[in-house]
């Protein structure tokens, strides 16, 4: 027994001492890890920006001063006259060439109580017009609903009987509900990084020791194919589950920096939902290196791994996508492996009380699988076609 | 004499039970939905003794909600938002607040109580046989006799639903939520409820801030000076105002002369009700004529069609005032059951003949503010609080104190009296704004930035220099 540990210890040193040698290769694995927090907050950013913040329009106006107060009204929701552009913005707008005209009549019109009309002139098909359009829309309606109901409210109608029907919106998710896009790329970097990360280590200690005849001489020694397996797997798994790590604690430091609650949103990642989210993937890991082990094994040489291997990788990412997308989910999801993850983790990220059953089932499914996996590479090891690359 | 002894058994049950569930069994909190909020937000109630003099009596349930903050990775003290009237439910202007204090509830929990008397709190709350037509009823014709059948369906002791035992409900909420100090914001009475709240359990106190002020020193009931104050303030802005004085030059005169009208005969037209569209009549004479300009006062958005309206008014032409009351019409704004209770018991008792006297001396409506409690007071059931209420409030909890220079009924004068007897306290008057200025203006985010440096002194008040001026409306299209 002592010297079956023995032997695994000997065997996982040399694996690990295989992928942490060339520190480079490392850091470019995990270059994944890396790069979460910043595309996580980078893209907060521009979507809370889109969403909230109302940079300012500027308008080329003709008639402005024939509607002073529809100016100021205006002006208040940041839609600005073109005139007092600043110089560095002056090309950009000029470009878009937001025209409003307002026509001479308007007092006269306003005070006839007659329907002015107001022309708003731009390229609706440019997209950077879109956004100002709408605003100037709302704005306008808005102007012209408070002159509106002033004008009834003057002539004795109780301004109510405007809003017959009105439509109150209850949200009946947690109150703690997370900002939606950001568990929704955690989840998915994190998958990816199970993935990912172990991949460039899984390769070169398979498909790349058979190349460098290291993995003959490792099947000549007298220890059981299954240890020298387990170890590989371990090897390139402990390089996915750093991964892991290091999205989680990474996204999680790097969202303090974005203010969500401008959008009326929150994103706090307590040590208990890490913990539950790590303990999650950590399935996951081995089965990537599995999976990955495995087509490796199963190519011809060191470059045909590396174009299989990194085909597979489309389906990490591809599965939370699709699970997005599906209304209805079929039962059985919960139990395949990353798609029952992903639901797992979107409960976690929602703040709903997580199914611990669900946890145990998933990851058993994943941990056999993985097993199934390690049980069929032993057995195709121990043929010198799969060793050699013959078949 | 049997049936006594049983009930002492009973009671002295109960207060063994109460004493070791208290703080599991008077609590209730649960998920809801408030207002017109999208998102949920957290409701409960908590069981306080009637009279905390006697534990052991009868309990009523206070009703409470918190608007969780959105962010609470980091714990702040909280804000408890002390509502006006007396009357009004904390809880049913949930909707409004979530959006005046969405910066402070950003990092910060809001935390509304229903007093005691209004809401969900053992309301003091009445069946009135029919609904008042506000078109048709003047203000005179008040039936007493409706008035006594509705003191007599109120329920419990009356006269435990004062102030001081509302603060001790407020506190008692902390308590129960587990907040070791918070934050209070008061509007109007909701001041006078927080210098209550300061004097009483100042170390219950992170900070307070008090909004339009209804001081200790000041009765709340006699609003002839500050109304024609306010009144005078807008003819002045008229005149000023380009515009508006073009279009009404002789707006003060018109006041009067059509006052003096109604005054000598009230006049009766045949209108369609503005919401119903039914045949009905206005009815409308001089009290109920200021008494509707004074109501318009209390905002900016009001005061800009107050020119108008008078001047329409002067013209012969009432729709004007028909669509300003119908704003409000049907609408329960405070509870009057609690309104009455407090002011006639802890006001108007302090009012002298000669303050009375002085208060009316005014060219806006004379002494038509204090109609209301000369005829409903005397129908109250009677409490005074000691002496000791009416003494002036120290404390040294950091304090903002906040006026409108528009304000009809808690004048800039008002918010002077804490502001000299707090230590740490600052007066802020905005010139443009009116009744309750956080609810109108970028006061709330200089409240926010107030609950964060818990120092009066130091805050960055330049946004209320862009309140901009009052404008006034001068056609019934709007033009321009």
């Amino acid at each position: 027994m002592n010297s079956n540990i023995g032997q695994f210890k000997a065997l996982l040193i040399k694996e690990y001492k295989e992928a942490f040698r060339d520190k480079r290769a490392l850091m470019v694995a995990l270059m994944m890890a890396f790069m979460a927090p910043i595309m996580i907050m980078v893209m907060s950013k521009v979507v809370i920006e889109k969403a909230v913040d109302k940079p300012p329009v500027y308008i080329k106006f003709t008639g402005a001063e024939y509607a002073p107060k529809l100016m100021a009204h205006l002006k208040k929701e940041n839609l600005l006259d073109f005139a007092d552009i600043p110089e560095k913005d002056k090309a950009i707008w000029d470009e878009r060439n937001i025209v409003i005209n307002i026509p001479e009549s308007y007092s006269q019109d306003m005070a006839d109580g007659k329907t002015i009309k107001v022309h708003l002139q731009a390229d609706f098909n440019d997209k950077a017009v879109s956004p100002p359009v709408r605003r100037i829309n709302n704005a306008i309606r808005d102007f012209s609903l408070s002159i509106g109901y002033k004008r009834l409210l003057l002539r004795g109608v109780d301004i109510r009987l405007l809003n017959p029907v009105k439509l109150v919106e209850q949200d009946t998710s947690m109150p703690d509900a997370t900002f939606i896009m950001i568990s929704m790329m955690m989840g998915l970097y994190m998958i990816m990084a199970a993935f990912m990360s172990g991949l460039s280590v899984a390769i070169d200690s398979s498909a790349g020791e058979r190349e460098r005849n290291v993995l003959e001489m490792l099947l000549c020694q007298p220890v059981s194919t299954l240890k020298i397996v387990l170890a590989k797997l371990c090897g390139a798994s402990t390089i996915a589950v750093i991964g892991v790590a290091l999205v989680l604690v990474l996204s999680s430091i790097s969202v303090g920096f974005v203010d969500l609650t401008k959008i009326g949103a929150t994103f706090s990642l307590g040590f208990t939902k890490g913990l539950t989210l790590f303990l999650l993937l950590l399935p996951i890991c081995f089965f990537a290196s599995a999976c990955q082990l495995f087509l490796a094994f199963q190519a011809k040489s060191f470059k045909e791994a590396q174009s299989t291997v990194s085909m597979v990788i489309a389906i990490p990412a591809f599965v939370p996508f699709v699970l997005m997308m599906m209304d209805d989910r079929p039962q059985w999801l919960d139990w395949v492996p990353i798609a029952g993850q992903s639901l797992i983790m979107e409960d976690v990220f929602k703040g709903v009380e997580v199914n611990w059953l669900a946890i145990l089932a998933t990851s058993g499914v994943t941990i056999a699988i993985t097993a199934g996996l390690v049980a069929i590479l032993t057995q195709k090891l121990k043929s010198e076609k799969v060793v050699m690359a013959l078949s | 004499m049997k049936i006594m002894w049983k009930q002492l058994m009973a009671a002295s049950l109960l207060a063994v039970v109460n004493n070791s569930w208290a703080d599991n069994q008077a609590l209730t909190v649960e998920d809801c939905h408030l207002g017109e909020i999208r998102s949920k937000v957290k409701c409960g109630t908590l069981q306080v003794p009637e009279n905390y003099a006697n534990n052991s009596g009868d309990k009523i349930s206070v009703n409470f909600a918190v608007l969780p903050a959105i962010d609470n990775s980091e714990y702040k003290a909280p804000l408890m938002f002390l509502a006006g009237g007396p009357g009004q439910a904390a809880v049913e202007l949930a909707t409004s607040l979530n959006r005046v204090f969405r910066e402070i509830r950003k990092t910060r929990d809001i935390i509304l109580v229903d007093q005691r008397g209004t809401g969900q709190s053992s309301a003091l709350e009445c069946d009135l046989e029919d609904e008042e037509d506000v078109y048709r009823v003047l203000p005179e014709d008040l039936n007493i006799e409706d008035v006594k059948s509705c003191v007599s369906q109120f329920k419990g002791d009356v006269s435990q639903f004062n102030t001081e035992n509302a603060i001790r409900d407020f506190d008692a909420i902390r308590v129960a939520l587990g907040h070791e100090k918070i934050n209070i914001y008061g509007g109007s009475y909701g001041t006078r409820a927080g210098l209550v709240y300061l004097r009483m359990f100042p170390e219950s106190l992170e900070s307070a801030v008090l909004d339009s002020v209804g001081p200790i020193e000041v009765p709340i009931g006699m609003f002839g000076q500050s109304g024609a104050r306010s009144f005078n303030l807008l003819l002045d802005n008229c005149k000023n105002s380009e515009s508006c004085h073009k279009v009404f030059p002789n707006l003060a005169e018109e006041f009067q002369a059509v006052k003096a009208r109604l005054a000598k005969e009230p006049i009766t037209l045949d209108i369609q009700h503005p919401r119903l569209g039914t045949p009905t009549q206005f009815v409308l004479d001089d009290t109920k004529f200021t008494g509707n300009l004074r109501f318009q006062l209390y905002g900016v958005e009001g005061r800009s069609m107050v020119p108008l309206v008078i001047h329409q008014a002067y013209l012969g032409n009432y729709q004007p005032l028909i669509g300003l009351i119908a704003r409000t019409e049907g609408e329960q704004l405070v509870y009057t059951g609690l309104l009455f209770n407090i002011v006639c018991n802890e006001d108007i008792p302090k009012v002298s003949a000669k303050m009375r006297e002085i208060d009316a001396a005014n060219d806006f409506d004379g002494a038509a503010s204090h109609l209301a409690w000369e005829l409903i007071c005397p129908l109250f059931p009677q409490y005074r609080p000691s002496e000791d209420f009416y003494q002036p409030v120290t404390a040294s909890v950091p304090t903002l104190i906040l006026s409108g220079d528009l304000d009809p009924v808690t004048p800039p004068s008002n918010g002077d009296f804490p502001a000299k007897t707090l230590s740490n306290s600052k007066h802020i008057i905005v010139k443009n704004a009116s009744h309750t200025v956080a609810m109108s203006t970028c006061a709330s985010n200089i409240i926010g930035e107030f609950l964060t440096s818990k120092d009066p002194k130091s805050l960055d008040e330049s946004c209320l220099e862009d309140v901009p001026e009052e404008t006034f409306m001068t056609s019934v299209n709007g033009v321009e």
